[in-house]
């Protein structure tokens, strides 16, 4: 009963503290958006379509000019063909950060209505092992990464390999925007975005940049990508997921980094995971030290997994 | 002209075309210096004499460095223990204070890390984050820095433009700080080599793929003809052999190389490490006009 007070206090504690760390992150947010609309990367005066979506989502629920010019500065930077490009003045060529502007729009309720032209442009978008040739290549001459070709996913960039990260994201935004606009195709391609994810985990769980194995040899799975992998993989019970979860609860314990952490507490939040309590009590460390929350991605991705992990919103939530 | 001639003919003119194709120069200018120097410093491990040690070494060259802004540029891929994947942290210190003590007008530290998106938790992990804040020197990520486009001077990888970070094309002396490893896909990965992480992941991906595909020696050549660094400072005092850039094994060549010329350094690392430079594509194609390749113009500072 004592102990019971005394943790009810406890979290009453925590939790204004975070109210008045996230109010401060979003008045600072909203401080540095452009005059032109959005957030650069660093200290640049280009806005890029990354940093301003995490901002976006950041900022869903304030009603200040900045969340509306972030809106339209996404609407005007997108590319004919219904991708978005990395930044302002990009070359039109569209890139993984189509699927990220897509999980922003939906979860600010931008009213966007374009979405078939983007999610055409996805779903004619794969990682080159998926073309014949190349997954020919990689089946029998050029074995040194070890990965299944049959199970492609996204690259970064057009005309490239598929990786970790850009496939997660896809995943979401083709699960998120299913329910209005799902067709046959779009769920074999989540299906094997989902098998590519898994088949390209690392042996002793969680996610590199992309393969597991590289010359025979195992790869150091990072933070970041674990975390956003497992938001594609919500609702699932495979074990690759229940091991990468594992794998994530102890790469979390010290990690001072407040990006890696607020991937994290987004995870942990999605798969309402015990470890979510202890992650988020180390991002709330991270973010008083200043040296961690020097750019604006951490920033936007701090307030965003504050949100999550009081259970107001998650835009990477997948109904 | 019978069907045997016919085909003998087009053989030949298409051989001829191919040949003239690849012996097609390919790059604006030529940049190699009349002589080339090179400085071989033994260091037995890393400590603070190497902040003593490095700045010798740096006089011994006369660089005209005053009021220029440097950019250091390190190596730093993947922190894995007991590995030696990444630049030293503490002879990246040590070459920031040896520039501004040569009066330098600023040193900053810049590096795109090609697989780790967070370069915070890099920093933290490689000791680099607590060196440079040791130190008062700043970091750039050139992974998410402000970019400009770039005509490339050299034409390799038939990419033409690359996005390039602001930060390194502001800066007025650009030193390549490599770690001295073998590499599985480039033989080896020296001062050329390590100029590909000045190419930003925010347009290329973790990793730069797009370079991959369009040639990763060939990449290599045309970023270096764009941006070529002024000076190098490898990192040889524990280097890595075997399964390189993350899997090798640490090898003890108690060396730092200093070099004004990256080919001169480049060849002279390889030569180290019992390779042949003119094995390694890039190397060798970068001493047609990059820098010097052969041993008779590059002259050993003592």
């Amino acid at each position: 009963m004592g102990m019971s007070i005394f943790r009810q206090i406890f979290c009453l504690k925590n939790l204004i503290s975070f109210m008045v760390l996230l109010e401060h992150n979003q008045a600072e947010l909203e401080e540095r958006t452009l005059t032109t609309g959005g957030w650069a990367s660093g200290s640049g005066s280009r806005a890029t379509v990354e940093t301003t979506c995490y901002v976006l989502m950041a900022l869903h629920d304030r009603s200040g000019p900045a969340r509306n010019s972030a809106i339209d500065f996404l609407l005007r930077v997108r590319n004919q063909d219904g991708s978005w490009p990395a930044f302002e003045g990009d070359d039109p060529e569209g890139c993984w950060t189509t699927a990220l502007a897509l999980i922003a729009l939906r979860f600010v309720n931008a009213g966007f209505t374009g979405v078939d032209k983007s999610l055409s442009w996805l779903l004619e978008n794969k990682g080159r092992e998926g073309h014949w040739c190349w997954k020919w290549k990689f089946k029998t001459v050029d074995r040194a990464v070890q990965f299944n070709p049959d199970k492609f996913g996204w690259p970064w960039f057009p005309g490239t390999v598929s990786w970790i990260i850009p496939t997660a994201f896809t995943v979401i935004a083709l699960k998120q925007w299913h329910a209005c606009c799902g067709t046959e195709r779009i769920t074999d391609r989540i299906h094997l975005g989902i098998d590519m994810l898994r088949d390209r985990a690392c042996p002793q769980g969680g996610w590199n940049a992309g393969n597991g194995i590289v010359f025979g040899a195992a790869l150091k799975p990072h933070v970041d990508s674990t975390a956003i992998a497992l938001l594609a993989l919500s609702r699932e019970a495979d074990p690759v997921d229940i091991q990468a979860l594992k794998w994530l609860r102890e790469a979390c314990v010290g990690c001072p980094s407040a990006f890696s952490l607020a991937w994290s507490v987004i995870a942990f939040s999605t798969h309402e995971d015990p470890a979510l309590d202890h992650c988020f009590a180390d991002l709330h460390r991270a973010l008083f030290l200043k040296d961690s929350v020097s750019n604006i991605e951490t920033l936007g991705l701090a307030a965003i997994a504050i949100n999550a992990a009081e259970g107001k919103a998650n835009p990477f939530m997948v109904i | 002209m019978n069907r045997r001639d016919w085909l003998t003919a087009s053989a030949a003119v298409t051989g001829s075309a191919l040949t003239m194709r690849f012996q097609r120069r390919r790059y604006s200018r030529d940049f190699r210096p009349k002589i080339s120097r090179i400085a071989i410093l033994n260091a037995d491990q890393y400590s603070d004499k190497l902040d003593q040690l490095l700045f010798d070494g740096l006089r011994l060259f006369h660089l005209d460095v005053r009021g220029k802004s440097v950019l250091l540029k390190p190596n730093i891929v993947e922190c894995i223990p007991e590995k030696p994947v990444n630049t030293d942290a503490q002879l990246i210190g040590a070459a920031a204070e040896a520039f501004l003590r040569l009066d330098a007008a600023s040193v900053i530290v810049g590096e795109g890390p090609g697989h780790h998106r967070d370069t915070d938790l890099l920093l933290h992990e490689t000791g680099l984050g607590d060196q440079l804040a040791h130190r008062k020197i700043a970091f750039v990520d050139l992974n998410r820095d402000e970019l400009i486009k770039t005509r490339l001077q050299a034409n390799y990888s038939g990419l033409g433009n690359l996005w390039l970070p602001r930060t390194v094309l502001a800066s007025d002396f650009i030193v390549s700080m490599p770690k001295v490893k073998t590499h599985h896909w480039t033989g080896v990965t020296l001062s050329l080599k390590n100029m590909f992480g000045i190419v930003p992941g925010c347009r290329y991906g973790w990793p730069k793929n797009v370079l991959h595909w369009a040639g990763i020696h060939e990449s290599i050549l045309d970023i270096c003809a764009t941006v070529r660094p002024r000076f190098v400072i490898a990192d040889a005092i524990v280097a890595m052999e075997g399964d390189g850039p993350l899997n090798g094994s640490a090898r003890y060549l108690k060396t730092v190389v200093l070099g004004d010329d990256p080919v001169a350094a480049d060849s002279t690392l390889t030569r180290f490490m019992g390779i042949r430079p003119e094995s390694v594509a890039h190397i060798r194609e970068a001493g047609r006009f990059i820098g010097n390749l052969q041993q008779s113009v590059i002259s050993e500072l003592m």
